[in-house]
């Protein structure tokens, strides 16, 4: 009896390890030998999540209450694909296929392609809706398959596009980051293909760490950008009307935190949409607010008179004898007026905009010392988080004419980018610090840690009193003198400074009637929050920034106060029970 | 001595072992089966995840498309009047300031 039941459990044994033995064989066929294979054919399969479907980051915008907006993402629809070994109608195919999809290839295409009998697998149409890829599917046509695809998918359209970059495919099958924060952080946002398909079985042989560590998940996730969409919006907007105004070359703007380098929205316009890039011109792919270098003009002033404060070879209580017009190292420099103001005091020189008092204070301070100061705003790159940076154009501060230094006193024969000019004339607004311009905030890992960037370091330029009393020259010329003194907004200080350089005419010489405008400014002035800084190249028929960027940053000033609430830092007080300001429009 | 052990046990070490493993790769099997239902859900979810970002990010172009669409709105075409005057908000104290 004992032994009857011994031999039945071991009977029992032997089939259920026979069982295990088979299952263990077979699912080593199936993950393990005919792996890839099973890989692919799910990849086919009508709603299948495999590993063939493009997958990236997003990329987000950051409105003022924190909220994240993408700014780049991921849409899901179908591809279309026939198989011409079973396609029977190719006429009926055809026709049910462009009902769908209005980017299906041509009829004599669709017709070349039927016509492959040795091809089973030819796409004929993407980027196919939801809902009009169903309706396709249902219809069940032989030979005719749709197919689950993912694309790269921009919410904004145009905004920001140049910053955010696009991908395309590189030197081998892979869609890759090709420009802005798509190419530069292109290691974060990427995804290696395998994530869902990580196979236990073959892993258990191969690597079992994996299987309950991935490495992945510490390098691959999403990235926050410091851009407020509706800034931005507003930026862009403002800029394309100057640009499409004046019929200009570009436009572009920065708005920058001063205090910490965050950037809230930046633009050049013309721009493109990274939905659309059909018939795009190549050469506006880049981002000119870091790749190309201008000649600012008059908006350096500040910066020459903040150099001197800090050298101490001026106050802002010297004087000098303006004669209009100067001749140096046989070249002739005058000011934008050509008259001659006599002997009158520092702040003048950005008041009224005085091309001989910008170099006056550049002799004084020697070529030395402005050599060192401006090596330290210019000389480096701002180590921005975007590719393809250019470094500043400063060769006339390596040679010993002093017609270098006086005229790059007023912004003229040296280049640097936007980004950098921003980056310089935001030392004045913040105490006379230069910080670290940015873009990325923060990067949310997949592993669900969000990993904050650090761009705290910064480099001071001036002394805090130099910084502060520049502020105080730019804060009287928006007081007194821009728009006719119209401009000045009685509860809220607010530092500026327009420029006009000339371009230069390709022939080693400047042109007399084609400019290049910027205005620089910041708010409020002696606590700003933000700097603004705008610019037209060669805009038609108007010689001052004045004409065209005044007005534009005057409103983007209010829009700023009024969209950030941003507190009156100066007035009548409540205390003294005055009523509120009231001015008429300008 | 053996024998002596073998007298204490009711079964063979052959089918202890035999049985060991049969256990062994039935749990194995188990184990397998419930890994391979994780992928399929990891799948399925992670596809539904990426149907809803799709969804929203429709959502997030419609909300950028109103604020572009609000932006360049010209309001004195559409026939607003510009306000007559300005009214500044004055300062409440020193202090709430800095």
């Amino acid at each position: 009896m004992r032994s009857q039941f011994r031999a039945r459990i071991r009977l029992i044994l032997v089939c259920v390890v026979l069982v295990a033995l088979f299952m263990f064989a077979r699912l080593y066929s199936l993950q393990v030998m005919q792996g890839d294979d099973y890989a692919q054919k799910a990849d086919r399969q009508f709603a299948s999540g495999g590993s063939g479907l493009f997958d990236r980051g997003s990329v987000y915008f950051t409105r003022k209450d924190g909220t994240l907006i993408s700014a780049a993402t991921l849409a899901t629809g179908f591809l279309v694909a026939i198989n011409p070994q079973t396609l029977l109608d190719p006429e009926a195919a055809y026709v049910a296929i462009t009902a769908i999809s209005s980017s299906t290839v041509s009829h004599d295409a669709f017709a070349a392609a039927a016509a492959k009998k040795t091809r089973v697998y030819i796409e004929v149409a993407h980027r196919i809706s939801e809902e009009r890829g169903r309706a396709l599917a249902a219809q069940k046509i032989p030979g005719v398959q749709v197919l689950r695809e993912r694309w790269r998918y921009y919410p904004g359209g145009p905004l920001a596009a140049q910053t955010v970059g696009i991908v395309s495919y590189g030197s081998g099958d892979m869609l890759v980051g090709q420009t802005g924060l798509e190419a530069m952080y292109d290691g974060t946002l990427s995804r290696s293909g395998d994530a869902l398909y990580k196979n236990f079985f073959a892993e258990l042989f191969s690597n079992v760490g994996n299987l309950f560590v991935d490495a992945r998940d510490a390098r691959e996730g999403d990235i926050v950008t410091t851009i407020e969409p509706e800034v931005q919006t507003r930026l862009s907007d403002d800029m394309m009307k100057v640009n499409l105004r004046y019929g200009s070359k570009e436009s572009g703007g920065i708005i920058m935190i001063p205090s910490t380098g965050a950037i809230i929205a930046l633009t050049n316009y013309p721009w493109y949409d990274g939905n659309d890039l059909q018939d795009i011109n190549p050469n506006i792919l880049g981002n000119p607010l870091i790749e190309h270098i201008y000649e600012f003009g008059s908006i350096m002033k500040p910066l020459t008179m903040a150099a001197a404060l800090d050298a101490g070879v001026i106050t802002p209580q010297t004087t000098y004898t303006d004669t209009g017009c100067i001749v140096v190292n046989n070249f002739k420099i005058c000011n934008w007026d050509l008259k001659a103001r006599g002997a009158i005091p520092m702040n003048q020189i950005i008041v009224q905009s005085l091309n001989i008092g910008a170099a006056w204070v550049a002799t004084q301070l020697g070529q030395e010392k402005f050599r060192e100061y401006f090596t330290a705003l210019f000389g480096q790159k701002t180590g921005i988080d975007l590719p393809n940076e250019t470094g500043a154009l400063l060769g006339n501060l390596s040679k010993p004419q002093q017609v270098g230094y006086d005229t790059a006193a007023f912004g003229q024969g040296i280049a640097m980018t936007p980004l950098q000019m921003v980056r310089a004339l935001g030392a004045l607004a913040n105490g006379g610090a230069m910080v670290q311009p940015h873009l990325v905030s923060a990067i949310r890992l997949n592993s669900g840690i969000e990993r904050k960037l650090d761009w705290s370091a910064e480099t001071p330029v001036f002394s805090a009193e130099a910084a502060r009393a520049t502020v105080e020259m730019m804060s009287k010329l928006v007081d007194t003198v821009l728009e006719g003194g119209k401009a000045k907004i009685p509860t809220m200080s607010v530092a500026g400074k327009t420029g006009t350089a000339q371009l230069t005419d390709g022939r080693g010489g400047y042109s007399t009637d084609r400019f290049f405008h910027s205005f620089v400014g910041f708010f409020p002035a002696y606590d700003p929050r933000f700097i603004i800084l705008l610019y037209t190249n060669d805009p038609e028929g108007v010689k001052y920034a004045s004409e065209t960027l005044n007005s534009t940053f005057l409103d983007l000033v209010h829009f700023l106060i009024n969209y950030y609430a941003v507190p009156p830092d100066r007035g009548l007080s409540t205390d003294s029970g005055a009523s509120p300001r009231t001015t008429t429009p300008q | 001595m053996l024998h002596k052990v073998r007298l204490h046990l009711s079964f063979s070490l052959v089918s202890l072992c035999v049985g060991a493993t049969a256990v062994l790769a039935v749990a194995y099997i188990g184990l397998i089966a419930v890994v391979m239902s994780y992928a399929t859900l990891t799948v399925e979810f992670s596809q539904s995840v990426r149907n809803n970002e799709a969804a929203v990010a429709v959502l997030e172009s419609e909300y950028l498309a109103s604020v572009a669409r609000i932006t360049h709105t010209d309001y004195v075409a559409a026939g607003y009047a510009l306000p007559a005057t300005k009214i500044f908000v004055p300062v409440k104290s020193v202090t709430a300031l800095r």
